[in-house]
């Protein structure tokens, strides 16, 4: 039970594969909900490379049916009398990223930056310097083409445009935009709230409660007005079990209750004190009055006729409405002009695009010719197409192409229950064995970093200094290996040991998600392996069926990737003992302490140096072989400005795709 | 006839493909005692790893680490050893070096057709024509067993029919059918997920099963029109058992025309194999296939063009003159082709 609550935000599910570190057609599909999205969930990449067809949804689990327990909320005087609030942060987010950029000259002028080529790998600094250049906002609004249309690419449809039913990437690009975000966190993954629609946001002492205050001048698409009881009756279908949430759940049911105390003014009430309650206040909102009557016959929200035509054309609060969704062709969106225009008067910022275009493009080669032809205009780009197809001379002449850390981490996973790997000095001579310069050179072109433990070295909660990422070096695995009694003793070119009186041999499997990059990693394995007298095998495993064996643990080693969390706390169900997603059922009773006082401690640098103390102690027990970091890489039409990268990517942070604009042609 | 000289040809290259290109000396003399470290590759194509390990054991401790020229000389001077013709590796890239002047394997689009890599290299600089080599063994293999399994049952299942008519024709003629039915792609994917670790001999195993309908039917319809013959009852008269008749008597004058769909049978079974790989369902990777550099080439087909090309040709050739074969066989053996022609 308790792994799939900190899976809320933790949705954290086996990367099936390197979206983009693939040969090949990658379609990544990250189911992601948009609490978690700005929790901190780490996301599920999974991506159809060579495995056509495979939806890598991390469906959620069949949920305990969990009744919201009635709540008697305490009038607000009492609350207002007991506790002490402190003031939390309300900001424009493009007023943040303003002031950011004031800090960041930029390193060259935007006509030099569209002439510049791309020569990552091996040469950043033209990616810097396009980075910097194209990365601003506009001077005045006169540089701003504000009839312009965006077409962007996505991997796969839009099931649902319902705020509460997402769970795919797409769902969330497109819901996104669609939806009023009352919370958000920026580039640092800092927690905000968005000043287009909230006056204060507060927080209590001790932890405990959440006070909110709306504005009052938003308005639903239909004209209604948006207020405080919209956010209490989402919270009330999101709990309801008949509603069946599928992502969005996880999360907000750490929540004990949510108040509307007036049309303004929100409470919401936690079970317990964590520095993760803040990521779990961060659910959709859908209209009361809208799904008030409609709810009750339908509670699937998915089922009655009613809804269908909600499906179709959804009451939407935020910058851009639905104007049509051609199933598996295109979703448009067009700006709301009652969104910033109320009474007449301009009262929250007017959206950069007039009408946003997704195009439905499945296979990544398609998507590049249509980026290149100019009929997309921005899209992820897949590692192996960075190099070619993207470096020639039909791509620069509409498009740039801008690579950034992205904090998606990919490792092998020993199961230490295995008669192999229980002993930790067997682990260390695995990752001394495996060629990780060759992978990182060959497999990848230069395009990855090698990754060096849970935390990505750019995170607040990394230790300082990092541990020195692995090198292959045989002889030391070799020494390893016969210190920790492994050695071959029968003659048959592969080592072994005596265990409870059997001769073991080192033979293992380790099980491969079917996608073409993990499984050059695997064959790369069980070559740096043969050469020490260990036997590895290699076992393809379709993705729902791997995830399942590891949860059951029935592996020996496993290939996959972790998404990095934006708070750590939730790396917990991944490593402490007898959780949920830790697949190697790995225990260590300082680790289960530590994660325990991280979980309790407030204070972001004494936060940092536990986490960078688990990040120490994993680091040297080599849970995993920790493999690679996948990075970022997006080609933009030449016309558009505005990008940043957070470590989620280009889009799903604040003020992320909001941000973008289009020059005067 | 060419045909025929074809695969042969295809035939030799599968049975000394280790010698033709591989990084293992043929023979060698180390430390006083002879050793023949190429068998490896024989042991790692035919799924028994645990052999190929044990061919390398005494390398494997003297810390060779799969690279054997430097380290004979290095850990006895007085080695000698027969190497292949051409040094490349169907499992991994060459470093620079290791072959005294030969430089490291070049990787993706730089692998183009060079000196060293004839046919170019992959994505991982694996040398392609060091796969395409080796892949000709999987490729005999895979057709010679399937369609030997496929033989077997069909023949028996066709002869039981086809000699003893009746009920035991009815039910088997259903079976026939009901097997014909089974779309083989689709059952070996089947099998794929519910077997835990797959080897070629599964998928060989799997085709057979499937593929020996039309030899039943045609040595049913064989068996049917010859046990009419006088022979036949002569030798019945004579009190020759059952099964002496079937086998011994009938069969013999049966299987001129079976051989026609054995030989349609192989070159099916390779393209079988092919499109497995092709999809990634093939035997567990690395295993060197044509299907499986096929569809790594299928991804890079822009770029990367021997990635395609040479498989490609290998596979079209290889069942074209099995096709042929088997033409040539129908036209031998059916009397009305013959009398036309």
């Amino acid at each position: 039970m308790k792994w799939r609550l900190i899976s809320c935000f933790l949705l954290c599910a086996f990367l099936l594969i390197a979206g983009g570190a693939g040969c090949g057609g990658s379609t990544p599909t990250t189911t992601d909900s948009p609490n978690s999205g700005a929790s901190s969930s780490e996301e599920e990449t999974s991506s159809k490379d060579g495995m056509p067809g495979e939806e890598g949804e991390e469906v959620a689990e069949e949920e305990p049916e969990m009744l919201l327990e009635p709540f008697d909320a305490p009038p607000l005087e009492e609350i207002d009398a007991k506790v002490k609030w402190v003031d939390q942060r309300v900001i424009d987010p493009i007023e943040l990223l303003a002031k950011q950029l004031e800090k960041e000259p930029p390193l060259t002028d935007v006509e030099t930056a569209l002439q510049l080529k791309n020569n990552f790998p091996p040469n950043k600094e033209n990616n810097d310097k396009i980075l910097s250049a194209l990365g601003r906002l506009p001077k005045s609004d006169q540089e701003v083409d504000y009839d312009a249309t965006i077409v962007r690419h996505v991997g796969g449809d839009a099931k649902s445009t319902n705020p509460l039913m997402i769970s795919s990437v797409t769902e969330f690009d497109v819901v996104g935009l669609m939806g009023i975000e009352i919370y958000g966190f920026d580039w640092n993954m800092d927690p905000l709230a968005n000043s287009d629609y909230v006056v204060s946001w507060q927080t209590s002492e001790d932890g405990m409660y959440d006070k909110l205050v709306l504005r009052d001048d938003i308005y639903w698409s239909d004209g209604k007005k948006f207020t405080a009881q919209d956010v209490m009756f989402s919270f009330q279908v999101i709990m309801d079990p008949e509603s069946r949430v599928p992502a969005v759940k996880q999360g907000t049911d750490k929540i004990r209750w949510v108040q509307a105390y007036d049309d303004q003014t929100v409470v919401y009430f936690h079970r317990e004190s964590t520095p993760v309650n803040v990521w779990n206040i961060n659910f959709p909102v859908i209209p009361k009055h809208v799904y008030e009557e409609t709810i009750k016959e339908d509670p699937t929200m998915r089922l009655s006729d009613a809804h269908a035509k909600l499906e179709s054309n959804p009451i939407c609060g935020g910058a851009y409405k639905l104007v049509k969704h051609d199933r598996g062709q295109e979703i448009v969106l067009e700006r709301r002009e009652d969104f910033y225009m109320v009474d007449g008067k301009q009262v929250r910022r007017k959206p950069y695009f007039k009408t946003i275009r997704f195009r439905i493009i499945e296979d990544p080669n398609t998507a590049m010719l249509a980026l290149k032809t100019g009929s997309i205009e921005e899209m992820a780009i897949t590692a192996d197409l960075w190099t070619t197809q993207a470096n020639d001379d039909k791509f620069y002449e509409k498009n740039t192409k801008v690579t950034a850390t992205e904090w998606v981490s990919f490792h092998i996973c020993w199961n230490t229950k295995s008669p192999f790997f229980s002993d930790k000095r067997v682990r260390q001579a695995m990752s001394y064995a495996f060629d990780h310069q060759e992978m990182i050179d060959k497999l990848f072109s230069g395009l990855y970093e090698p990754a060096a433990g849970p935390f990505h070295p750019t995170s607040w909660m990394s230790p300082k200094p990092m541990p020195e990422p692995y090198q292959q070096d045989l002889d030391k695995a070799e020494e390893l290996l016969d210190e920790a009694g492994w050695v071959d003793s029968d003659f048959d070119g592969i080592r072994d040991k005596e265990i409870n009186g059997k001769r073991v041999r080192f033979e293992f499997s380790v099980t491969c998600p079917p996608s073409p990059i993990m499984e050059r990693v695997a064959r790369l394995l069980k070559r740096s392996l043969s050469k020490i007298g260990v036997a590895c095998n290699i076992k393809l495993v379709e993705f729902t069926a791997l995830q399942q064996m590891n949860l059951d643990g029935q592996f020996e080693a496993t290939l996959g990737g972790w998404g990095t969390s934006t708070d750590p706390y939730s790396s917990e169900n991944i490593f402490a003992t007898g959780e949920g997603r830790n697949y190697g059922r790995y225990s260590n009773p300082e680790i289960d302490k530590l994660f325990d006082q991280g979980q309790k401690e407030f204070d972001r640098e004494k936060r940092a140096e536990i986490y960078g103390e688990i990040h120490k102690i994993l680091y040297e027990d080599q849970v995993y072989t920790w493999l690679f970091y996948r990075n970022s890489f997006y080609g933009f039409n030449k016309k558009l400005r505005g990008y940043r990268f957070s470590p989620r990517g280009p889009y799903n942070y604040s003020p992320g795709f909001n941000s973008i604009w289009a020059a005067q042609p | 006839m060419a045909a025929l000289s074809f695969v042969v040809f295809l035939s030799l290259v599968a049975l000394t493909a280790p010698m033709i290109v591989g990084t293992r000396p043929i023979v060698c003399k180390y430390k006083g005692e002879i050793y023949f470290p190429a068998t490896y590759y024989y042991w790692r194509i035919l799924g028994l790893n645990t052999q190929a390990y044990k061919t390398e054991a005494v390398f494997t401790n003297d810390k060779f680490r799969g690279v054997y020229p430097g380290n004979l000389k290095k850990n006895d001077p007085d080695s000698w050893a027969i190497w292949p013709l051409v040094y490349q590796d169907p499992y991994r890239p060459i470093e620079a070096d290791e072959w005294p002047g030969q430089p490291e394997s070049p990787s993706g689009i730089e692998g183009a057709p060079n000196k060293y890599n004839l046919l170019g290299t992959n994505d991982d600089g694996v040398d392609v024509f060091a796969q395409m080599v080796h892949a000709t063994q999987i490729s005999l293999l895979v057709g010679f067993v399937s369609m030997g399994i496929a033989a077997l049952i069909g023949v028996i299942v066709g002869a039981l029919a086809g000699f003893y008519g009746g009920w035991i024709d009815v039910i088997l003629s259903r079976v026939i059918e009901v097997v014909m039915c089974l779309p083989t792609l689709i059952l070996i994917l089947a099998v794929r997920s519910i077997l835990d670790d797959i080897t070629i001999w599964h998928l060989m195993v799997l085709i057979g099963a499937t593929g020996w309908t039309g030899i039943a039917r045609l040595t049913r319809a064989e068996f049917m029109k010859i046990r009419e013959i006088e022979y036949v009852s002569a030798a019945r008269s004579l009190g020759a058992g059952q099964m002496r008749l079937m086998f011994v008597h009938i069969l013999r004058n049966a299987l001129a025309p079976i051989l026609v769909p054995i030989s349609f049978g192989i070159a099916s079974a390779i393209l079988t194999e092919g499109a497995l790989s092709f999809l990634g369902f093939g035997a567990p990777p690395p295993n060197p296939s044509w299907g499986t550099l096929l569809s790594e080439g299928r991804t890079r087909i822009q770029t990367m063009w021997w990635l395609v090309v040479y498989p490609g040709m290998a596979i079209f050739s290889t069942v074209l003159a099995y096709n042929l074969i088997g033409e040539g066989v129908q036209e031998a053996t059916d009397p009305r082709t013959r009398e036309t022609s």
